[in-house]
């Protein structure tokens, strides 16, 4: 479908809606009464269909506003449906999640920031708040206290809402029974997975996140336009040139900035740099899992190199904070070209090794292949992004969709794959770790000479959406503004937002030793992996715990590795 | 010097907790593992569980579903222990002060339980592997 042929599509159900309005061209909003919002979110998603993103809800005084942002990639065009739910006493809307599951954690959450009620919500527990937070204080809604203060309240001390329908919660998960959860040196973010066995197959999965929810949408309502890049930096630190970018495209389409065109290549560099020193740190950690800890050594060598190339550029390891609206920050000196190109002859060398022993590796063959499969549908089901998406074989990039700095300009490939396993999700980061060093050298070849950005004097009103290819898979940010000095509403998503749930599909009927890998194989930032509790269905005592998952799972590839070798 | 004290400065084993943080920190820390930097060779050791640790490395501004947990690893930690706040985030919040959901930083959750409570900071954001080291080293020499 071209533009017009999706436009007609989407008009099909004018009757529904209140606008439609095209500004700029790939970017159309539509708006609706909230009793609508199902019946055009399901034409949206099944009909024409489109790829759903995340929604936003914003407070706008006299009503709230429940944002849906839709892609279709094909073009590069970003839909977003406005429904106002006018009731602000007892705000409510029906839930798409049942046909949508992608969107089962983002109507948690605004239910939880917002306290909007979803009717019909197959799972409405409490997802990003604490246990302790007070029920029915919603920290994102204008009236809501001062971000510094904490809210005064009953604590609820319920680790969740009751569920509306518990017939989805097929296996009742035992209390949780750690108390912290087990720990290992390679720790990340805290996320409680919950798992259901029954022998060695996983039958049901629960997952709780709020450990690491810092607020940030309502911090960035406190800053100025020129400091929110610096903040979303820091949403997660190996997406942290990415996230920002997305945001200042967001800030720069309705503004209708134009950054020169060294920026553009500049831009695309340091998000190159950023991807191959991301995808490296996760092949070390994916040896590590199943027991290859020479490859975690030797990966996470060779990514120094380009650590200390983002640090005399940026003069930061990580959270480089180099993009501003307008431009960058940082140039790329002239003098550092012949080192960048030199550096990237090395790892490039490294990296096909790498590839190669990889690819070659029998045990790896039988260790990988056929486990933790995402199937295509599932993927576009739960809408995940990145690498998670295109080793399921959905072929979707933003960097080629829509295209934004330079890659418009530069020749490169898409990677897919079609399995879906964890054998297909390595293969596309590694090669892909190869075209993003082919982009960082022939964007150093054709860096046009000129001014790095331009002076901004004023944000007008307006609102818009980037969305920027991570590691990881697609950020999204949407931006608006009432013609002051700092956003109004930001709506930050990370890929891992949308790809972590899809654990559900992927890990269920599955063999525990392969929980950890297959996990891990969705690089859901850097590793969630680590919180991992196994709880029996019938009994409720705890079997293994992550020491465990990952000993089964590194002696299962030392069993596949005593029957070939 | 007692006998665990002596250990302590010898071998520090240290157990990471991260209580919200951007990741990278916890990546430099991971980082110092690998051969560039490779603590090992000074007897420093991440371990799988507190009750092995002499320090704890915490990052991160403690989000509210974070503070029991941390409170919780504290306590299982044998002690004298060292609790290193490390960046910014863990020392006073860094750039999510203003943050609805955060109630560090780290040295105000601990010392809720513990006030005599020893704790070295490294700022930064994030500090770099350099510089955690250095501040391990230092905050040893101190005992
Ligand atoms: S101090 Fe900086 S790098 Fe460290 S967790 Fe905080 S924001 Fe991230």
């Amino acid at each position: 479908m071209n533009q017009q042929q999706l436009n007609t599509r989407i008009s099909e159900i004018r009757d529904k809606l209140t606008a439609i309005e095209q500004k700029p061209d790939n970017r159309i909003w539509l708006s609706c009464e909230s009793e609508n919002a199902y019946a055009v979110n399901k034409f949206l998603f099944e009909e024409v269909p489109l790829r759903f993103v995340i929604a936003t809800v914003i407070d706008s005084d006299d009503y709230f506003e429940v944002l849906y942002h839709y892609a279709y990639d094909e073009i590069g065009c970003m839909v977003t449906l406005k429904a106002l739910i006018r009731d602000r006493e007892n705000p409510a809307i029906e839930s798409i999640a049942p046909f949508l599951p992608g969107a089962e954690w983002i109507e948690r959450e605004m239910h939880d920031l917002m306290g909007i009620e979803f009717r019909n919500h197959p799972d409405m527990r409490r997802l990003i708040l604490s246990d302790d937070w007070p029920v029915g204080v919603y920290p994102l809604r204008k009236d809501a206290k001062k971000p510094a203060e904490r809210p005064d309240g009953e604590p609820s001390r319920r680790p969740t809402v009751q569920s509306q329908s518990p017939a989805r919660r097929t296996v009742q998960l035992s209390k949780p029974v750690l108390p912290v959860g087990p720990f290992h040196p390679l720790q990340e973010e805290m996320e409680l997975f919950q798992l259901a066995v029954d022998g060695e197959i996983v039958t049901d999965i629960d997952m709780r996140i709020s450990y690491n929810h810092r607020g940030m949408e309502k911090i960035a309502e406190t800053l100025q336009f020129d400091q929110v890049p610096f903040l979303v930096s820091r949403i997660c630190g190996i997406c942290s040139a990415s996230h920002p970018l997305a945001y200042v495209q967001a800030v720069e389409e309705f503004a209708g900035i134009t950054p020169p065109d060294r920026a553009l290549y500049v831009r695309t560099i340091i998000n190159e740099l950023e991807r191959i020193h991301s995808h490296i740190l996760w092949v070390g950690l994916a040896g590590h899992f199943i027991g290859y800890d020479t490859v975690f050594m030797w990966a996470w060598k060779y990514r120094e190199p380009v650590l200390d190339l983002l640090e005399e550029i940026t003069g930061n390891r990580n959270n480089y904070g180099n993009v501003r609206i307008g431009g960058c920050r940082e140039d790329i000196p002239d003098e550092l070209k012949p080192k960048i190109i030199a550096e990237m002859d090395k790892i490039e060398k490294k990296m096909v090794m790498l590839t190669k022993a990889v690819l070659d590796d029998p045990v790896l063959h039988v260790r990988l292949k056929g486990i933790g499969i995402l199937k295509k549908e599932d993927a576009i089901n739960y809408c995940v992004t990145g690498p998670t998406a295109r080793a399921s074989g959905v072929d979707i990039d933003v960097r080629r969709d829509e295209p934004y700095a330079a890659y418009g300009v530069l020749n490169w490939n898409v990677i897919t794959q079609p399995e879906g396993d964890v054998f297909a999700k390595a293969v596309v980061r590694l090669l892909e770790t190869l075209e993003a060093i082919k982009i960082v050298k022939e964007a150093l070849v054709k860096l046009p000479k000129g001014p790095v950005a331009i002076e901004v004097k004023q944000i007008p009103a307006g609102e818009g959406c980037g969305h920027a290819e991570a590691p990881r898979g697609e950020t999204f940010h949407y931006v608006r503004s009432d013609g002051g000095n700092r956003p109004v509403r930001h709506k930050m998503r990370a890929p891992s937002y949308v790809n972590v749930p899809s654990f559900k599909a992927s890990c269920l009927g599955g063999n525990i030793a392969d929980v950890t890998i297959t996990l891990a194989s969705v690089d859901p930032c850097y590793s969630c992996t680590e919180r991992l509790a196994v709880v029996k269905d019938r009994g409720g005592k705890v079997l293994h715990d992550y020491e465990t998952l990952l000993k089964l799972s590194r002696e299962k590839t030392e069993k596949i590795r005593k029957e070939i070798l | 010097m007692g006998l665990s004290t002596k250990a302590v400065k010898k071998s520090p084993w240290v157990f990471h907790v991260n209580t919200g943080a951007c990741n990278n920190c916890d990546i430099e820390i991971v980082d110092l593992l690998t051969p560039r930097f490779d603590v090992e060779r000074f007897g420093i050791k991440l371990v799988g569980s507190p009750r092995h640790a002499d320090a704890l490395l915490v990052t991160g501004g403690v989000t509210a579903q974070a503070a029991p947990r941390l409170r919780e690893v504290y306590r299982q930690t044998p002690k004298p222990c060292v609790v290193f706040a490390i960046g910014a985030c863990a020392c006073g919040k860094g750039i999510f002060t203003t943050g609805y959901h955060m109630v560090g930083p780290v040295d105000k959750i601990i010392r809720e339980i513990d006030p005599d409570a020893i704790i070295a900071y490294v700022p930064g954001c994030p500090p770099k592997p350099e510089a955690i080291i250095s501040g391990v080293v230092k905050a040893l020499a101190a005992i």
